[in-house]
């Protein structure tokens, strides 16, 4: 009787040991997240509150939240940035399809085309703007290119994309940087799938149209939800392309928050931490809605 | 129902020649197997039918009018793949309607004959089961009734049965058999399984490298095999070499008589052969004609029947015999090879493929 109770004390000393086992070794990286990614948000959540010691704030208030949220260039900039986001990513989506149903065929320097295709993935988000900036700016080569070639009088006549409330250069830099990263899920989705469903399709009588309709954007819709929803979530908090490349004003929410948060003035402070932990909110609100969205309509 | 014709049919890739010249003619509601090892090009003939790739000379014909030029999915075709390929995005009945879906069928309709065709393959109640919910077996009824539910011109099947375990083979044959016949639909398959087209197809082409050896109903396979391949195939590789004159055939081991049937090639060398199974043990003394001397090489008791590997001559024999018979290794024995079961096979047995050879 002894003998098995010592057995039995065994078996639980063993089994606890092993359930403690993962949490312990994942331990310290989970640490580490917490006090420097946790950290950081309650501190600025505390700030947006209006805890704000280093500058005698010592009282929580939601008069920042009230300030920002009732402001209409608030806003206006939310607009813009949901706008500038929203097109980019959807934009990128449909064009990563498209070239990777003409990729996964096989021609004559398809390989080549491959590699073309990829070359953006590693060109760092600055750069890929400063080519843009080169490319499509009233004085930049397309613009001078229309202009020889007497498409326009003159190169100020080529239409303003950099600079300009549309934010047409914001959404080519991230196109040309994330229609890449699309395409490659969706080209890797549809190469292991193979033609043999739309073969399968085909013999039972349907035409082009349907068989990408019914059989392939089923297939490879799990993968275009995935990466969509990084594409948003990065494009909608991104900082550097819009200011580089968008209007003085309105701004995007991350680059007036940021504009704020540099300020000399720290009276402003509490309120750049309040737009940034809106537009954190909004941003989780939006793909959350999608998320659901798009799994119904997968189904 | 639909006839179909394939005339002067060949297809290459690259230097490959993967059919060659082949001529057939399907009636209307036959069922029709094409037999042969892999890469023998059946396969190929099958997606040429389909439409999904394109002869590279010959023609296609239904019903007398050539479909060539007509687009896969314009042909009524249909093709029942090796794997089940059901959409893993839809249910059994959006697999089963799909095909009506895509031909534009209102839904009413289109519920009212997935069901019905869901019975037929025997199936009920599994019509909001995911593809991946079902077994083997399900799977590959469901992709049938997804076939015949468009009610095709032509039903064409690609192993259908080959991921299948053994019995549940045995059913589907069984089912695929019935509904063919109750449909009365013209029906092609292709299997590398001698047993499966002799038990499915009302008649059978076999294929060799791109070639078709012999067509004919599934008997004349190992009655009459036209070749030492064909005979090969169909798992008889007794034959024995002799010079022909009239309807006797002088072997080293001695004259045997043949049925006059064979009056084809007159006379000279020619190559004897009897199915293990019709080659009978005689006792010494017997008067049986055609009796042939035998030294047993092995015995193998099989339970219903004994197989003896056994030396005529040069070659070597293989004989089915009853299981009471149990020689010894090494024992002289005398075989009976009866007249009306000998048949003269062409010896092809050093035809290379020549894959290569342009045509």
């Amino acid at each position: 009787m002894a003998r098995t109770t010592e057995l039995t004390d065994l078996a639980e000393r063993e089994s606890l040991r092993s359930r403690l086992k993962i949490p312990l070794m994942l331990a310290p990286a989970v640490g580490i997240v917490v006090l420097l990614f946790g950290g950081g948000i309650l501190v600025g959540l505390g700030q947006s509150l209006g805890y704000f010691p280093a500058i005698g704030l010592n009282e929580f208030t939601f008069e920042y939240y009230g300030s920002v949220l009732t402001d209409s260039n608030f806003l206006r900039s939310l607009w813009l940035t949901f706008r500038i986001a929203a097109t980019a990513t959807v934009l990128s989506s449909v064009l990563a399809v498209g070239f990777a149903l003409v990729l996964r065929q096989k021609f004559a320097g398809s390989r080549l085309a491959t590699f073309l295709f990829q070359i953006p993935l590693p060109v760092p988000h600055l750069v890929a703007a400063s080519g843009i900036i080169l490319l499509v700016t009233q004085s930049g080569l397309t613009a001078r290119l229309a202009y020889a070639l007497g498409i326009i009088d003159v190169p100020g006549d080529f239409p303003a994309m950099v600079f300009d409330e549309a934010g047409i250069a914001i959404i080519l830099t991230f196109l040309w940087k994330e229609v890449p990263f699309v395409g490659l899920v969706v080209l890797a989705v549809l190469q292991s799938v193979g033609p043999q469903y739309e073969e399968q399709a085909r013999t039972l009588g349907a035409n082009g149209r349907q068989r990408f309709f019914n059989v392939l954007l089923p297939l490879i819709m799990p993968g275009i939800m995935s990466t969509s929803i990084i594409i948003f979530a990065f494009t909608f908090a991104n900082y550097e392309i819009p200011l580089l490349l968008g209007t003085r004003f309105p701004s995007t929410l991350p680059v007036v928050a940021y504009r704020l948060y540099q300020d000399p003035d720290l009276a402003l402070r509490p309120e750049a931490m309040a737009i940034s932990i809106v537009l954190a909110i909004v941003a989780l609100l939006l793909l959350i809605a999608y998320r659901r969205l798009a799994r119904y309509a997968v189904r | 129902m639909t006839a179909v014709a394939l005339s002067h049919l060949s297809k290459r890739f690259g230097n490959h020649l993967a059919v060659r010249d082949l001529n057939l003619e399907i009636e209307s509601g036959e069922m029709v197997a094409f037999l042969g090892p892999s890469g023998c090009g059946k396969t190929t003939t099958l997606r040429m039918i389909t439409g999904l790739i394109q002869p590279t000379s010959g023609d296609v014909l239904f019903d007398g009018e050539s479909v060539v030029g007509i687009p896969t999915e314009r042909r009524g075709a249909v093709m029942v793949f090796q794997k089940h390929l059901l959409f893993p995005t839809m249910n059994v009945a959006q697999n089963v309607g799909f095909g009506l879906k895509m031909a534009g069928v209102d839904k009413a309709e289109t519920a009212r004959r997935v069901t019905e065709m869901l019975e037929l393959v025997e199936l009920p109640d599994l019509e909001s089961r995911k593809a991946h919910e079902l077994s083997g077996g399900q799977q590959q009824r469901v992709a049938l009734a997804r076939a015949l539910v468009v009610r095709p011109q032509v039903l064409l099947l690609d192993e259908p049965l080959a991921n299948l375990d053994a019995n549940l083979r045995i059913t589907m044959r069984q089912l695929i058999r019935s509904i063919q016949h109750e449909m009365g639909i013209t029906a092609i398959f292709v299997t590398h399984d001698q047993e499966e087209a002799v038990m499915l197809a009302d008649r059978v082409a076999l294929m060799f490298d791109g070639v078709v050896q012999q067509v004919g109903e599934p008997d004349t396979f190992y009655r009459r095999p036209s070749t030492t391949r064909v005979a090969q195939f169909f798992r008889n590789s007794n034959f024995l070499h002799g010079v022909r004159s009239g309807n006797v055939v002088s072997t080293p081991v001695g004259d045997i008589e043949v049925d006059p049937v064979q009056v084809a090639d007159g006379s000279g060398d020619v190559i004897l052969s009897v199915r293990p199974e019709e080659v009978k043990p005689v006792l010494a003394g017997s008067d049986a004609a055609n009796t042939v001397p035998a030294t047993v090489e092995s015995v193998i008791y099989m339970g219903t029947h004994t197989q003896v590997v056994a030396k005529i001559g040069n070659s070597v024999w293989n004989v089915q015999t009853a299981a009471a018979f149990n020689p010894r290794e090494g024992e002289e024995v005398l075989f009976e090879l009866p007249k009306e079961h000998v048949w003269i096979v062409k010896d092809d047995s050093n035809s290379q493929p020549d894959a290569v050879k342009a045509s």
